[in-house]
């Protein structure tokens, strides 16, 4: 009880925290490619396997390979270095968590809850002075926001054929995101307070097939089709300006003026994704699998009234990496053979939408998992580092360390009949 | 294992937590690519006038008698709540046939504890008068008749009181008989005036200054001593119960007014000083999404002389405004927007007042600007008058400046 407890307390506390990016002001920010802390690892897009052979935990096509039911959850700590302003953030969150029923190895079902974005940043700019009619002002500019759209899944994998699998995921969008834009007149603080709400659903369907197999080696294919059934919509509640007299970050009593307006505008269609993945995986017999992965996102989103300082969002995202990884055998009498490495690198370039600038982000992702008891609990360790920069703008350099527990179970699996 | 496992798991969260410090700096941009700016915008004043009303010290600390320099203080006016200050006797208790009321005393208090002259007050009341005979806040020389006054009522000079073994008050005390009681108790007149009338004999006499009603520790009392019965044969001993004043004011007589008085912005309460300013803000409007951080109405004072406390309290007016000559009115006709009250201290010979608030309506068009009056605060030296720069000055004349932030 103690333990659940601490979990629950655990990932409340963090959930909300995430860490600051120039890029996180780009419309909704940047749309994460890698969940969970063993597709981390292998800077994988979640298509081909990295949590165990033939299964990865961001593919629902593969989890009826997996071997035991599994509570699994993810935390990442990331840091953001603004290089030419000698500027570091760091923060930690909650990444993914997931429960996933493996069932007579044939069909699976899973529920997931994972943070699908991220809009935390915090820009300030230089002080100005001017001097109007004989007074002095001094003058600068805040924006801070937080928040995103989170994503609740319930997925769905079932078998083709012996050597093909299929998953469907059905994915509700929800959430909230904050802004607040200031400007900072000699010491006092006019902020401008932003709430956006969101609820949207996608479709995605995922695919995993053996093409060819023999001792020594097999051949995989993965893919998977994301469709937008329901545009991201919700709610914009602008808050006018306020004169924030005794600095105390909300708006009271001793703030100008007595009262506060709010215009509420319901907005529709801020983000439709679509998207196209493919991934290739070559497993060898000693364990070794060499794999590379292919992903094409699109932001089909007609409405522009989002959250953005930089007026621009991200309209296009193309994903190519690849790497290898070995994993370790559960039997094995050396705990060194226990343990599944994973080394990966991959190119994300997104497109503006207004501004047609390129962002590029390359990264370099490290990973290790260990499993134990007999159960088959895993606990996964990652590292990514990388460094993001755009057209005419910042290189931001960020490194991210993910952790990783997943607590196996016997539920629904074949087991051994009673001689 | 299990049990081993929980451990490990427990120590591996709170590693994480330990570790996981959150870092937030904010990162520089550069100012010119961001939204919300900050714009600022000059208003001319283009008309201003003085115009004079009656006298206005009636929220006064204190109340005078005599001459103060160019101020003739005819008398003084006094009205005494209706129930005491235990908030159970009123006048008309003393009906009761249990309770005898013998007599009554209205005390006055003098500013200073000692006495350097002396001279004789005298006391009348109202009692033809139903239930009121002034307001402290509008009665004035010009709309208050002396002859609803009774004859003299009661005599007193000034003497020292001892209130206890180190302290000494200076005091007025009228005595009064049951006659003057028995008019307070009548009850064929619905809340009875209460009031007095408190003059010097001599009119020529020198400045006295006494506390008035706005002055919580030494406000003018009436007290009313009476003999309650237990039965028809027993009495218990005689005792007072005490009324405050409520309203009392100073009647000055009609004050001199100067050229300078009139040449220039002027503000006085007891000279009844008062300026209308209008600024040209025609065509402007505030962007939506906007908040006026100042709005600064720049007045600059004339003489230097030194000035502690003296603040200056404007309005806007919502009819228009006589900018062509100074007037005396017998009550002021600018009505004001009370809820846009700006008011501010004199510093350094400069007032600055803010009209943000009412500027803002200006500039979203829900009001309509016809000028701002300005006048004395009710706080301020009453007695003092102070003039400050009009249209005609070439430098220091008066300019609105508004800073505000746009999306």
């Amino acid at each position: 009880m103690l333990l659940n407890k601490f979990i629950k307390l655990y990932l409340f506390i963090f959930s909300f925290i995430f860490s600051q990016s120039i890029y996180n002001a780009y419309g909704l920010g940047l749309s994460r490619t890698s969940f969970h802390s063993s597709v981390n690892g292998a800077g994988s897009v979640g298509l081909i396997p990295s949590f165990h052979p033939g299964v990865s935990m961001d593919n629902t096509a593969t989890w009826p390979g997996l071997n035991f039911t599994y509570i699994s959850g993810s935390y990442t700590n990331q840091a953001h270095a603004i290089k030419s302003s000698n500027i570091n953030n760091q923060a930690s969150r909650f990444n993914k968590f997931q429960f996933v029923i493996p069932i007579r190895e044939r069909y699976a079902l899973g529920l997931t809850v994972k943070p699908l974005n991220n809009n935390n940043s915090f820009f300030t700019t230089d002080t100005l002075a001017f001097n109007f009619e004989g007074t002095d002002i001094l003058t600068s500019k805040e924006f801070r926001s937080g928040g995103g759209i989170m994503e609740a899944s319930f997925g769905l994998a079932f078998p083709l054929n012996s050597r093909m699998g299929l998953g469907i995921t059905i994915n509700h969008l929800f959430g909230s995101s904050r802004n607040e834009q200031s400007v900072i007149i000699n010491n006092i603080y006019y902020r401008m307070f932003n709430l956006r709400t969101y609820t949207g659903s996608t479709f995605d369907f995922d695919f995993a097939g053996l093409l060819f197999k023999d001792s020594s080696l097999s051949i995989s294919t993965y893919a998977r089709v994301g469709l937008t059934n329901k545009p991201v919509s919700g709610n914009l509640y602008n808050f006018n300006f306020y004169e924030d007299s005794n600095n105390s970050y909300s708006f009271d009593s001793d703030d100008y003026p007595g009262d506060l307006v709010v215009d509420t505008t319901s907005i529709s269609n801020i983000y439709s994704p679509n998207s196209f993945s493919f991934g290739v995986n070559l497993a060898f017999k000693n364990s070794l699998n060499i794999f590379s992965e292919f992903q094409m996102l699109n932001d089909e989103s007609t409405n522009d009234n989002y959250a953005s300082i930089f007026n621009d969002k991200i309209g296009s995202k193309y994903h190519f990496g690849g790497g290898l990884i070995r994993f370790g055998n559960l039997n094995a009498r050396a705990w060194q053979d226990q343990i599944t490495f994973r080394l990966g690198a991959y190119r994300d370039n997104y497109s503006l939408i207004n501004s047609r600038k390129s962002l590029i982000e390359n990264g370099i992702s490290i990973g290790f998992g260990f499993k134990f008891a007999a159960s088959g609990n895993q606990i996964d360790f990652s590292y990514r580092n990388g460094s993001r920069l755009i057209t005419d703008g910042q290189k931001e350099l960020f490194k991210e360390i993910t952790i990783g527990v997943s607590l196996g179970d016997m539920w629904f699996l074949r087991r051994r009949a009673k001689q | 294992m299990y049990n081993n496992f929980k451990t490990f798991f427990i120590i591996n969260l709170i590693a994480i937590l330990f570790f996981s410090a959150c870092d937030e700096a904010a990162i520089p941009i550069d100012t010119s690519k961001t939204p919300l700016s900050i714009d600022t915008i000059s208003f001319p004043v283009v008309n201003t006038i003085s115009y004079q009303v009656p006298p206005d010290v009636g929220s006064h600390e204190f109340l005078y008698f005599g001459k103060k320099n160019e101020f003739d203080f005819l008398y003084n006016l006094i009205r005494f709540s209706s129930i005491d200050s235990t908030n159970q006797q009123t006048f008309t208790d003393y009906n009761d046939s249990l309770i005898v009321a013998d007599s009554m005393k209205l005390i006055m208090t003098f500013v200073l504890d000692s006495i350097d002259q002396n001279a004789d007050f005298q006391l009348r009341y109202f009692p033809n008068s139903g239930d009121s005979v002034f307001n402290e806040l509008s009665t004035n020389y010009t709309n208050f008749d002396y002859l609803n006054a009774s004859s003299v009522i009661s005599s007193s000079s000034l003497s020292i009181v001892n209130i206890d073994s180190v302290t000494s008050q200076v005091r007025l005390n009228f005595l009064m008989d049951t006659t003057i009681i028995n008019v307070f108790s009548d009850t064929s007149v619905t809340s009875f005036n209460a009031s007095f009338l408190v003059e010097l004999k001599n009119k020529n006499a020198s400045e006295f200054k006494f506390f008035s009603s706005n002055n919580l520790s030494s406000p003018p009392k009436l007290r009313i001593f009476y003999r309650s019965f237990l039965s028809d044969s027993v009495v218990l001993d005689t005792s007072f119960h005490t009324y405050y004043s409520s309203q009392d004011v100073s009647i000055i007589d009609k004050p001199y007014i100067g050229s300078e008085d009139t040449y220039n912005l002027s503000v006085g309460l007891a000279k009844g000083l008062r300026s209308l300013v209008l600024v040209d803000m025609e065509g402007w409007k505030l962007p939506e999404h906007s908040i006026v951080s100042s709005a600064d109405l720049v007045y600059n004072k004339i003489n230097n002389d030194t000035l502690i406390g003296y603040s200056v309290s404007s309005y806007p007016i919502n009819n228009q405004a006589d900018f062509s000559k100074f007037n005396i009115y017998d009550t002021d006709p600018y009505n004001i927007e009370s809820n846009y009250l700006s008011s501010a201290p004199i510093i350094d010979n400069i007032l600055k007042i803010d009209y943000r608030k009412i500027l803002t309506d200006y500039g979203r068009g829900s009001k309509i600007n016809y000028g701002f009056k300005i006048q004395s605060s009710q706080n301020s030296d009453p007695f003092k008058t102070v003039q400050f720069h009009n249209l005609n000055s070439n430098v220091t004349y008066p300019v609105l400046r508004v800073i505000y932030v746009t999306k």
